[in-house]
């Protein structure tokens, strides 16, 4: 791990070289939120590196909403290369959020060929979160507000620039073809620790009225609360849109779908929703999770009792989509603080 | 990388009624499938969409298979209209077969009902292949009527003549008509006063899932431990590979895991049943 500096207008010149081999996107701010925008020859003036996360969730470059799969019956193209994507400005929680994409995706003996080809071939330049947003939980899960692993660069916003870290051979082979961009890191390291420790002790503040249990207690919570009414009364305002599955950032679940296209058939693999009544029933007709309560609860025992087990972390990064999401004004904290 | 979605052409060599609600398809994938008995497969009606199943064939058996498959939803359906000739998609195998080699020297106890013989013949077939390797086989069959019971003139007659001595049979049915000369009743019945060293057998159930219950808590009753029984657990794996999350059973996914589990594996589990 390597620290340097650059400056604003230099790592404008990065991101526009990068381009040529990348296919970058980075948040821009509209009505206050911040939304992925595809970044061209225009560089990354309205970009906004800082800030807090994006509105939608990192997986949608990687497992998007609707892929093609596969077609009847020709050869397979899952190899097809494409140009690979760079994100600027990913924040902790979307790293975290990898994790359990990575796992599920790489896990053998079948790997998924079109998340994993997007992932080994894209560039991560992840950057510290400056601002505490209203519905960002991360610090009370045990995630901080600033990416620890899994980029290829971090950018900590400091005085007119970055200080950026790496974090893989791959980063460090960018800052090593294009380090006349950058300086030395020294004047800047301390700041950006006193930046960090600040923003994580606002936030320490924010989350402690949400009331979450202490981050190892939750999952012993969940299983002592299982056969409680607790499902029931927070599945009561739940109208089974299935919007905090399609926006959280580590719901992978999806459904293979079948369709004509005009020369053949062709397979389709879209976001599905645990909440949705259909999502594990059987033909015939049975169900293991026919009432609501029943898959309200399901969801929460995935990203708090199931990924635990399996990959020892949350199948949650504490980065409150759901909680803007959700018509049925369901918040997840509060769900936790009831535990 | 190896695209684990993507369906292999197979040709339907031939439809044969088992039942009014049940098929029997012999397939032939352009590129073989080499399942083990208890593995599934995915099976695609081009364009519609696709379902599990568990190849009902011995998988000694190299370039063809067998599926027995109940009309139950949308997919099966469509499935049950093909002809001969018929062009349908195949992957797979996926999941954990029937561990042979722990039922070695063991006098194995097969309780099925209706179409879940289908799993069960596939292992009977494994099982008769290599008989001399296992003490002794006990085939216990429930189904509603007797115009339900699945590979007839197999149940009632061929492989009773196998190999009289090892393999034996109970057949029963839920309701009788006027040429039923057999037991009457649900499968559990079959349960009561059996011949086997309990110590030294192994049941292996599968059925819908109330008869699945059911024949787990007799057998639990008449003495089997929670180790010595093996379930065929039907969710709805659609991926089939532990990817798309609909058949998570506890930690585990039906679909890599399964189907086939030892029971003491996931008795813990809620909504197991279900």
């Amino acid at each position: 791990m390597e620290s340097h500096f650059i400056n604003k207008s230099n790592l404008d010149r990065l991101v526009k070289s990068l381009s040529k081999s990348y296919k970058i996107f980075a948040p821009v701010k509209s009505d206050n939120k911040r939304f992925y925008r595809k970044i061209g020859d225009e560089g990354l003036r309205d970009s906004v590196i800082g800030e807090i996360r994006a509105v939608e969730p990192i997986k949608s470059f990687y497992f998007p909403a609707r892929t093609k799969i596969a077609e009847y019956f020709s050869k397979d193209d899952s190899d097809k290369k494409e140009r690979p994507i760079a994100i600027i400005g990913a924040k902790s929680c979307d790293l975290a959020s990898f994790k359990v994409m990575d796992y599920v995706y790489s896990q053998e003996p079948f790997k998924d060929p079109f998340y994993i080809s997007k992932r080994e071939a894209g560039l991560i330049i992840s950057s510290d979160c400056t601002l505490c947003g209203e519905t960002c939980f991360c610090v009370a899960i045990g995630i901080m507000p600033y990416p620890t692993e899994g980029f290829d660069i971090n950018l900590s916003e400091i005085e007119g620039g970055y200080l950026a870290e790496t974090g893989s051979s791959k980063g460090e082979k960018i800052i090593k073809e294009y380090f006349k961009l950058f300086q030395g890191a020294e004047p800047y390291a301390q700041k950006r620790d006193s930046n960090r420790k600040k923003l994580k002790e606002d936030l320490l503040e924010h989350v402690k009225k949400s009331g979450i249990p202490a981050k190892d207690s939750i999952q012993p919570a969940f299983k002592s609360k299982f056969d409680t009414s607790l499902w029931e009364e927070t599945s009561k305002t739940c109208v089974e849109c299935g919007a905090c599955n399609m926006i959280c950032p580590a719901c992978h679940c999806f459904i293979l779908m079948d369709q004509k296209k005009e020369d053949g058939f062709e397979r389709l693999k879209m976001w599905d929703s645990c909440l949705l009544m259909s999502f594990a029933r059987v033909a015939g007709g049975a169900n293991p999770r026919k009432l609501l309560a029943q898959r309200m609860r399901n969801r929460i025992d995935k990203k708090f009792n199931f990924f635990p087990d399996t990959i020892g972390r949350f199948g949650c990064t504490g980065c409150g989509r759901c909680i803007e999401a959700c018509p049925g004004k369901i918040d997840i904290r509060e769900v936790l603080s009831k535990l | 990388m190896e695209n684990p979605y993507l369906p292999i052409k197979t040709e339907v060599l031939d439809v044969i009624e088992e039942s009014p609600a049940i098929k029997t398809f012999r397939l032939k994938p352009d590129t073989p499938l080499h399942f083990k008995a208890g593995q599934f497969i995915e099976m695609s009606i081009p364009g519609k969409g696709e379902a599990p199943f568990t190849p009902s064939s011995s998988h000694y058996e190299k370039d063809k298979l067998e599926i027995t498959i109940m009309k139950a939803g949308r997919i099966t359906s469509m499935i049950h209209n093909l002809k001969k000739g018929d062009t349908v998609g195949l992957r797979g195998p996926y999941g954990k077969e029937y561990p042979l080699p722990e039922f070695e020297g063991k006098e194995i106890l097969l309780v099925g009902g209706g179409v879940g013989l289908a799993p069960l013949r596939a292992l009977f077939l494994a099982l008769t292949h290599d008989i001399e390797k296992y003490k002794s086989v006990l085939f216990c069959c429930g189904s509603k009527t007797p115009s339900d019971i699945i590979y007839k003139d197999c149940v009632l007659d061929k492989w009773q003549s196998l190999d009289k001595k090892r393999i034996k049979f109970r057949v029963t049915v839920d309701r009788k008509d006027d040429s039923w000369k057999g037991n009457v009743g649900l499968v559990t019945t079959t349960l009561d006063k059996l011949d086997i060293n309990l110590k030294n057998s192994v049941s292996i159930v599968c059925g819908p899932p109330i008869m699945m219950k059911f024949a787990t808590f007799k057998l639990l009753e008449v003495g089997y431990k929670p180790e010595q029984i093996y379930l065929s657990m039907e969710k709805n794996m659609s991926c089939g590979i532990g990817k798309c999350g609909h058949c998570r059973l506890g930690n585990f996914y039906a679909c890599k895991d399964g189907p086939v589990f030892r029971y003491d594996k996931i008795n813990h589990i809620h909504e197991i049943w279900d």
